[in-house]
């Protein structure tokens, strides 16, 4: 066995540390904390493959280690062996469920300890190099589903004539809003994962306007009413084709896209579409899509008109003349207005 | 007669604990001096307090533990007991057990102190 391993071993009494150190020294280098509080100060700037653990020791014990290693999350990468003669088994019990791996009791027999403790450390070798590849996985899978979205919004993007900046500034504006409303508002809150999602689910909102006609999408001049009717189905056409893509609707971020391209023209009054949801009924998420893309789109060139000024736009969207959105949603957006 | 020889003779398991050391006599040596010093520290006093003895719990399980690990078989034996005794509330019968303990403890202390000097 290589000498790249680190024990700690964590005991009040001198004899018993140096007992444990002498069966483990051949294989591992060796670290010794005479109480609770030095072991967690020591795994804070080293990393270890074991700790062994005396209970009953001064300023901190045994189980307040443990707790420290749960707050901390030490507990899920370093094994740790409780070493201890016989104590109550409440209080072992509490041990195992504080996530020890193991309890020895003193006195031990030191092969059988070896083996017991090489045999751990092994597993959690095996189990972190596992976890460490599947991370990198998952990473690699997750770039690779982001890179094919964008390059899909952006091919969208260039069909009505912009340059496919608006996915980036949609996806930057989405994350901005809803981070800080994830941490405004508890009623909203969510984990930074799921912002990730969201911010990802942003760039297809409008995927179904690949349904709409070039003659309607990109008509210079103002849409009649049968024209707009039209063109307030991309919302509902961008389920359709997010359903028509198994593949699609067994990916995470399916439930986000799909409530997103249908729900991200909703107003907080009910007078949106598709399907008139008020206040709440519409998800945040859709909510905030809906204020990014109204915002992106009054400070934007059209083919209809010229890019209003930030300021005038965020005084539009207050004012009420985009539409009516959550007053939450709305006081976020202001503080927000310099950055966006 | 050399230490280890005279400690078996007082009861102590010298091959186990000499196992549990890899075999190093040296270091087992070391350790039971080591043990004296630490047996210096913890005298438990016969008159403890029958109604508030958690510090003489504390101490009985630390000579029991490593007692048990330097395979003191007489010592880890009575500590043992009186642990058990005190965790049922029985103050008065351990410290029966504990004055029972204390002479013999003496001869192994000396014994290693002996050879030690």
């Amino acid at each position: 066995m290589d000498k790249n391993k680190t024990i700690l071993i964590v005991d009040d009494i001198e004899i018993n540390r140096m007992l444990l150190a002498e069966i483990f020294n051949d294989d591992y280098n060796i670290v010794e904390a005479c109480n609770g509080a030095e072991a967690i100060e020591i795994m804070n700037g080293q990393e270890f493959s074991a700790l062994l653990l005396d209970v009953i020791m001064p300023e901190v014990n045994g189980i307040g280690v443990l707790e420290e290693m749960n707050r901390s999350g030490k507990i899920e990468k370093i094994p740790v062996f409780l070493i201890t003669a016989a104590d109550s088994e409440e209080m072992l019990l509490n041990g195992y469920n504080l996530g020890a791996i193991d309890i020895i009791r003193k006195p031990f027999i030191s092969q059988f300890l070896k083996c017991r403790v090489n045999n751990v450390v092994e597993l959690y070798e095996h189990r972190n190099e596992l976890e460490r590849i599947v991370a990198a996985q998952v990473k690699k899978l997750s770039e690779m589903n982001q890179s094919i979205v964008e390059t899909l919004a952006t091919a969208l993007e260039f069909r009505d004539g912009d340059s496919g900046e608006h996915v980036k500034r949609m996806c930057a504006r989405t994350r901005t809003i809803i981070t800080k409303v994830s941490n405004t508002y508890s009623e909203y809150h969510l984990p930074s994962k799921e912002i990730e999602k969201i911010v990802l689910s942003s760039v297809l909102h409008d995927m179904g306007k690949i349904s709409i006609p070039d003659a309607i999408l990109n008509k210079p001049g103002r849409l009649t009413p049968e024209e707009f009717e039209i063109i307030k189905q991309h919302t509902v056409k961008g389920c359709e084709i997010l359903q028509s893509v198994p593949d699609i609707m067994n990916n995470e971020i399916y439930e986000y896209c799909y409530d997103i391209c249908r729900h991200h023209h909703e107003r907080w009054d009910g007078k949106g579409y598709p399907d008139g949801l008020k206040g709440d009924e519409i998800t945040i998420w859709s909510q905030v899509v809906a204020l990014a893309d109204v915002y992106d789109a009054l400070t934007s060139d059209r083919v209809y008109k010229k890019a209003f000024s930030k300021e005038t736009a965020v005084n539009m969207i207050c004012n009420g003349e985009c539409g009516t959105f959550n007053p939450k949603l709305l006081a976020v957006f202001k503080e927000l207005q310099d950055v966006l | 007669m050399d230490m280890l020889e005279e400690l078996k003779a007082l009861g102590v398991d010298t091959d186990g604990g000499l196992l549990r050391m890899n075999g190093n006599a040296n270091l087992y040596v070391r350790m039971l001096g080591k043990f004296v010093g630490m047996m210096q520290k913890m005298e438990i006093p016969v008159d403890f307090d029958n109604n508030d003895y958690s510090d003489v719990a504390e101490l009985a399980h630390t000579i029991k533990g490593t007692a048990g690990n330097l395979s003191l078989t007489p010592i880890f034996k009575a500590y043992s007991e009186i642990m058990d005794l005190l965790r049922a509330n029985k103050p008065e019968e351990a410290k029966e057990v504990l004055k029972g303990i204390i002479p013999v403890q003496k001869e192994i202390l000396n014994c290693i102190e002996k050879h030690s000097a």
